[in-house]
């Protein structure tokens, strides 16, 4: 979508976005010219809509609440809770983490709770580049 | 007062901008992958997935390095035929490791990221409204799987596709014209009506179908050892389309699936041959297919 400025027949330019609330995002336009401005209110749905294109508007990813993006965050808690305080922080190095950065956003929590119930089943206390490698090789890949 | 197309931009988000790369990325996941091979159907239950998996040990079995990407989120089926249910996603500098079997064929199945018996749940902020965005969130996951994963150097990715005529024409455009095609039948009209449907479909595209494979042509009787008819009479629908080869319905085969053993544990199934030689012609024609775009070029 593209909104111009009737007025001074200029297109407008995003300025900003507000925090998602109850599925609804706010994004604020301004005219170059006049610096008339407006807000785009969007229902859920339209949120949704825009949000499964997995892209950002402004600095807001649409279609979030602003909490993890990952489509099946339900199973993810229950994969999370494990019976050793699996909830508890998990320290990743620095490597291990940009790592974990380059998988798709969605699959994030399952490839991190994987790797964590590995390293504490191996009596490990931080998952790190050594531990990642050391999985690849346990599950054969 | 202008119009849309006298706007440059989209106002600062650029949206078309963000999906357009969101393509470039799968093009690069995919950069060392030699042929991308889609297997569809149109239509459910003919065996898609099952021959798939087959496919993917007979190519593998030839030398050839494969990997299946179970596009049916909602109803994953590889990561049970390729025992790979509890394999974890182990983060690369590359993207993430694909779980493999233990012949080597790397599967990546939403099988092996949510257990079952749950249904998949798409988390949305629109509830109730899920039939309006479900299907581009669906192709959003894809995508990302495309891209995110490292697949590495392959000679064959094979994508098991969902049922949907409609569905076919849209992962040829999310796989790219150089995607080829193999389509599932059955002997049955009303299955083989619906894969005439995504041939019409197909030829909309300028995707390749190789051609289509047979399933269930007939079933073995382990008691007398032949192959017994399955269904009652030749279907009466052409299919304009080479067949590659017919494959019999194997009792053996549907009870090791649903035991959830992997198919390389089972080497003297009666479909193995036939399998095997529709993986030769596979591999003849994708081969013609290479010299042919090379000549091209």
């Amino acid at each position: 979508m593209k909104f111009l400025c009737v007025s001074c027949d200029e297109a407008m330019k995003l300025t900003g976005t507000r925090p998602p609330d109850r599925g609804s995002l706010t994004v604020v336009y301004r005219c170059p010219s006049c610096a008339h401005e407006f807000a785009m209110l969007t229902n859920p749905s339209e949120t949704q809509v825009v949000g499964s294109l997995g892209v950002k508007i402004g600095e807001e990813s649409a279609g979030t609440e602003g909490a993890s993006k990952c489509p099946f965050s339900d199973v993810v808690q229950e994969m999370s809770a494990g019976p050793q305080d699996a909830s508890a922080e998990f320290p990743w190095s620095t490597e291990a983490a940009s790592r974990l950065a380059n998988i798709p956003e969605f699959a994030r929590p399952m490839a991190k709770s994987g790797i964590e119930k590995f390293a504490r089943d191996q009596g490990l206390a931080q998952v790190d580049v050594k531990v990642l490698d050391g999985a690849k090789d346990f599950f054969g890949m | 007062m202008k119009g849309y197309y006298d706007v440059v931009e989209d106002g600062g988000s650029a949206v078309l901008e963000q999906v357009e790369a969101q393509q470039e990325r799968v093009d690069q996941g995919l950069a060392g992958v030699r042929n991308v091979l889609a297997v569809g159907s149109g239509k459910g239950g003919v065996g898609k997935s099952t021959m798939t998996m087959q496919l993917a040990c007979a190519l593998r079995e030839r030398g050839n390095s494969v990997s299946i990407l179970d596009a049916d989120l909602n109803g994953p089926s590889q990561a049970r035929l390729g025992a790979v249910q509890d394999g974890i996603l182990v983060p690369s500098e590359s993207g993430a490791q694909v779980p493999t079997t233990r012949s080597g064929i790397g599967v990546v199945s939403m099988g092996t990221l949510y257990p079952e018996p749950r249904a998949i749940e798409f988390a949305s902020v629109a509830s109730g409204s899920s039939h309006t965005w479900r299907a581009t969130r669906e192709f959003t996951v894809l995508r990302e799987l495309l891209a995110g994963m490292s697949w590495g150097t392959l000679d064959y990715l094979l994508v098991d596709l969902p049922p949907g005529v409609e569905r076919i024409v849209q992962f040829a455009e999310l796989l790219g014209e150089t995607a080829l095609f193999v389509l599932i039948a059955i002997p049955s009209d009303l299955a083989r009506g619906i894969v005439a449907r995504s041939i019409d479909a197909l030829e909309r595209t300028p995707n390749r179908t190789l051609g289509y494979i047979e399933n269930m042509d007939g079933y073995y009787c382990s008691d007398c050892e032949t192959v017994k008819p399955l269904y009652p009479a030749q279907s009466q629908v052409k299919l304009d389309l080479p067949c590659l080869g017919s494959v019999p319905f194997d009792p053996e085969l549907a009870a090791l699936c649903d035991r959830g053993g992997s198919l390389e544990d089972a080497p003297r199934l009666v479909s193995r041959e036939p399998v095997g030689q529709i993986a030769d012609e596979i591999c003849r024609l994708v081969s013609e297919c290479s010299a042919f775009a090379k000549e091209r070029a």
